[in-house]
């Protein structure tokens, strides 16, 4: 069986006010699959994730040329279709940041966050998804008895799952991550990496990452960032 | 861009423009009710000329002498206090007495004008008229003292921002080199924050300008030139405050707009010249 | 001779930090010292009873309790209508304006907070006129042009205020709630007010106390000698700080003047505790206030 293209970029260009940082970017990601792009930093890897879920658009001075399209429910969807609102690509391209950045608000409604987004008003409902994110992120056992504490007091790696939790609440096809665990201390960081070889299993995922040996221990398909373009490794 | 997204996005900016309509309209407002008296003289008899409506003369040239001589006068009285305690917070002081400054002269930010204008009237008016035998004690003199007292914390807060804004590279080159604390704050510190110092001087003097209460209760309010600071002057703002009372249909009535024109006109120039300043600050340190 | 002008300098600074706080000190002291020992009950309720004061109706000629009452009248309605606008315009600048027009709006708001209040009080004077002559001739200066004009002063610091505390939330926490499908709305009700909600508190109180202790603008906008306890938006009424200027021109008798020198000492501390209080909350108050988003 062939593998499934799950995301497909053609000719990105992306430039921050006259600085290009990013050229006539192609790059193909598979479904099921974990991707690793790997580069010295300030050289847009950050950039690129941003340019799979449309974030860009929220950051003063930033501009994005070129195409994108992403699998889901069986057809490709052109991510700048204007018919295609950012909001629920958001949601089925999540996106988990370098440094931990919960919300100034209990564990709980930190990872119940994208679901009060969606409009989802059944308790149980949302109780039972949240319960689900957590465990997903190897995180239910140590918070389980503590989740209306607030979310800033959990250490920095419990608060990584807990952002990767959240990112998982709302079932999304792939999961974009920007260096997760560059933050988080040698142990921390390998409960995270054990965690996305789980999750290949259910989302595509794609990780910014300057490590080379994680990488070589985690990653399907490795791009560098190299001269304003992505090449591919293996 | 959602619906919910674009009917906030309205109802917000119709509450905007609702807001911004405001200076303008109060610019109109004073426009119109000026008019009568804008059509009976011209614009420079009545800037230049002398108060006496007894005889049909409105000329608010009296106040706006005061005005400028009282805001100007308080200016250079509290410009170098406020550069003093402002560098006192900035560091020549250790922090034990540079916070307790800070926090006083913030709090002091909250001081009523109308109880300065109070302890003006009981306190400082009857030590000037025994120290200059100066007839009521009510002068310009009485009122430059409480002015410059209130316009002296906003502008320490204004310059202490500004020298907070300064760069900190400069400031350790300036260590390495060998300054102590004063000569820092002498030759690298004041020269760096001059922008910022020259904004908040022209915002403090549109808040003197401004004033009200000091000036009514304290200067005397007698319509003439004032030839010394023991002489009774009245300023446009006690102005407009005095002859509010009058017949509405009198020119005398109408004056107080042209007098609020006035205030207007200034008080926006000091505003959009320190904004001026203040961008070019902003992009020297880009 | 090389070190003199340092250690002037120094003694410089130290004599207008001398200036300032005795200054200061002249102010609060000398309100204490002669309003201190007037303070009681009978400041207030004059001849009346507190409780028949507060809960008989019967009305207070000789304290100060309707100045009092005039004074919360009036600060409650000009942050009441500040707030709103204020939040709204605040909001827009930060969030939804961009490039030039964010600029020329920026400035217009500037301009707005460097005018006079007398001169505001000049316009909301002349909004009177014109309601008497469009709408009825009963209308006339009173508690409800007074309160709007009042917040045509403080209008500029809740805008700043807002905007400000908005614009300063970081780019992280900015984009978290993007990246989890919020659309902007959303974004801004649930992550950025609550992010904000220090900046914009101190703004408001800030607001409360520049409304508390402005008499330039009530003394042209309806502030009369004797109202009584306010009853109605559109009649005239009292408040504090035009009691405070009304002794200092014509006092009849020592008590009352003794009664404006205590006046004077609970306008002082009304107002500067409010300062105290709105530069407490930008610097410290903690996430308790803000737990549940």
């Amino acid at each position: 069986m062939d593998p499934v293209v799950k995301i497909r970029v053609e000719g990105l260009t992306f430039r921050y006010g006259a600085r290009t940082v990013l050229r006539e970017v192609s790059a193909l990601f598979l479904e099921g699959a974990l991707a690793a792009i790997v580069g010295p930093s300030g050289r847009g890897k950050s950039t690129f994730l941003m340019a799979l879920n449309r974030l860009w658009e929220e950051v003063p001075g930033a501009h994005a040329q070129g195409r994108v399209w992403v699998r889901l429910d069986g057809r490709e969807r052109l991510v700048s279709d204007p018919s295609f609102p950012a909001t629920e690509l958001r949601r089925r391209v999540a996106m988990v940041f370098q440094a931990p950045n919960p919300l100034r608000m209990s564990i709980f409604n930190n990872v119940a966050f994208p679901l009060k987004v969606m409009g989802q008003r059944n308790k149980r409902l949302v109780a039972q998804e949240v319960e689900g994110a957590l465990r997903r992120a190897f995180l239910w056992d140590e918070v389980k008895d503590r989740l209306d504490e607030d979310a800033r007091r959990l250490s920095g790696g419990q608060q990584q799952r807990l952002c990767i939790a959240r990112a998982l609440a709302a079932q999304p096809d792939v999961l974009l991550l920007d260096e997760p665990t560059s933050s988080l201390d040698a142990r921390a960081a390998g409960v995270i990496e054990d965690l996305l070889l789980t999750l290949k299993r259910r989302c595509t995922l794609v990780v910014v990452s300057h490590y080379l040996e994680q990488v070589e221990r985690l990653a399907d398909q490795v791009y560098e960032v190299a001269h304003e373009t992505l090449e591919i490794l293996s | 861009m959602s619906r919910r997204e674009r009917l906030v996005r309205k109802i917000l900016g119709t509450a905007t423009l609702c807001a911004a309509a405001l200076p303008l309209s109060i610019l109109i407002f004073m426009l119109i009710l000026a008019r009568p008296l804008l059509s009976s003289f011209s614009v420079s008899d009545l800037l230049t000329g002398s108060w006496a409506p007894l005889q049909g003369r409105y000329g608010i040239l009296p106040m706006m002498v005061a005005s400028f001589l009282l805001a100007s006068c308080s200016l250079a009285v509290s410009f170098p206090v406020s550069l003093g305690c402002a560098g006192l917070i900035f560091g020549l002081t250790p922090p034990m007495l540079a916070v307790p400054l800070r926090r006083l002269v913030q709090l002091m930010t909250g001081f009523p004008t109308v109880v300065y204008g109070f302890v003006g009237v009981f306190l400082l008016v009857p030590t000037v008229r025994h120290l200059f035998h100066a007839g009521s004690g009510r002068c310009l003199l009485s009122a430059l003292v409480p002015l410059s007292l209130m316009i002296t914390p906003t502008m320490t807060l204004f310059f202490s921002d500004a020298f907070a804004a300064v760069p900190r590279p400069i400031l350790l080159a300036a260590a390495a080199a060998g300054a102590d604390p004063v000569q820092r704050f002498v030759w690298v510190v004041i020269p760096s924050a001059r922008r910022g110092l020259a904004a908040g001087l022209v915002l403090s003097f549109g808040r003197a300008l401004g004033d009200t209460l000091i000036a009514l209760m304290l200067a005397g309010n007698a319509a003439q030139v004032p030839s010394g600071f023991l002489e009774s002057a009245r300023t446009l703002t006690a102005h407009i405050a005095l002859v509010i009372a009058a017949d509405l249909q009198s020119l005398e009535f109408a004056s107080i707009f042209l007098c609020g024109m006035v205030l207007y006109v200034l008080t926006s120039c000091a505003a959009l010249c320190a904004w001026k300043m203040r961008a070019a600050t902003r992009k020297n340190s880009r | 001779m090389k070190r003199i002008w340092p250690w002037a300098v120094r003694c410089g600074c130290y004599a207008a930090g001398l200036w300032i706080v005795s200054g200061a000190a002249g102010v609060v002291g000398f309100v204490a010292w002669r309003g201190l020992p007037h303070l009681n009950a009978q400041l207030l309720f004059g001849d009346v009873s507190a409780r028949d004061a507060l809960f008989g109706g019967v009305p207070v000629f000789d304290g100060l309790w309707p100045a009092v009452l005039g004074t919360v009248a009036l600060v409650t309605g000009a942050v009441a209508l500040a707030a709103p606008l204020g939040l709204a315009t605040g909001i827009y600048l930060a969030e939804f304006s961009r490039g030039r027009l964010k600029e020329v709006l920026t400035v217009f708001f500037d301009v707005l907070a460097g005018i006079p209040s007398v001169v505001v009080g000049l316009f909301g004077f002349s909004v009177s006129l014109l309601l008497h002559k469009l709408v009825s001739p009963r209308l006339g200066p009173c508690l409800l042009v007074a309160a709007f004009s009042l917040m045509i002063l403080v209008l500029p610091y809740v805008i700043r205020a807002t905007q400000s505390a908005l614009e300063e939330v970081p780019q992280e926490v900015r984009l978290t709630a993007l990246s989890l499908g919020a659309d902007r709305v959303q974004n801004l009700v649930w992550v950025l007010l609550p992010h904000s909600l220090q900046g914009i508190a101190s703004g408001l109180l800030l607001a409360v106390g520049r409304c508390a202790e402005d008499t330039a603008v009530i003394l042209l906008t309806g502030v009369v000698v004797t109202a009584g306890v306010p009853r109605s938006v559109l009649d005239p009424f009292e408040a504090l700080p035009f009691y405070i200027y009304y002794i200092s021109t014509q006092y009849g008798s020592t008590e009352e003047l003794e009664r404006g020198f205590a006046a004077a000492l609970i306008l002082l501390g009304v107002s500067v505790s409010l300062f105290a209080l709105a530069y407490a909350v930008r610097r410290a108050v903690g996430s308790w206030a803000l737990y549940r988003a």
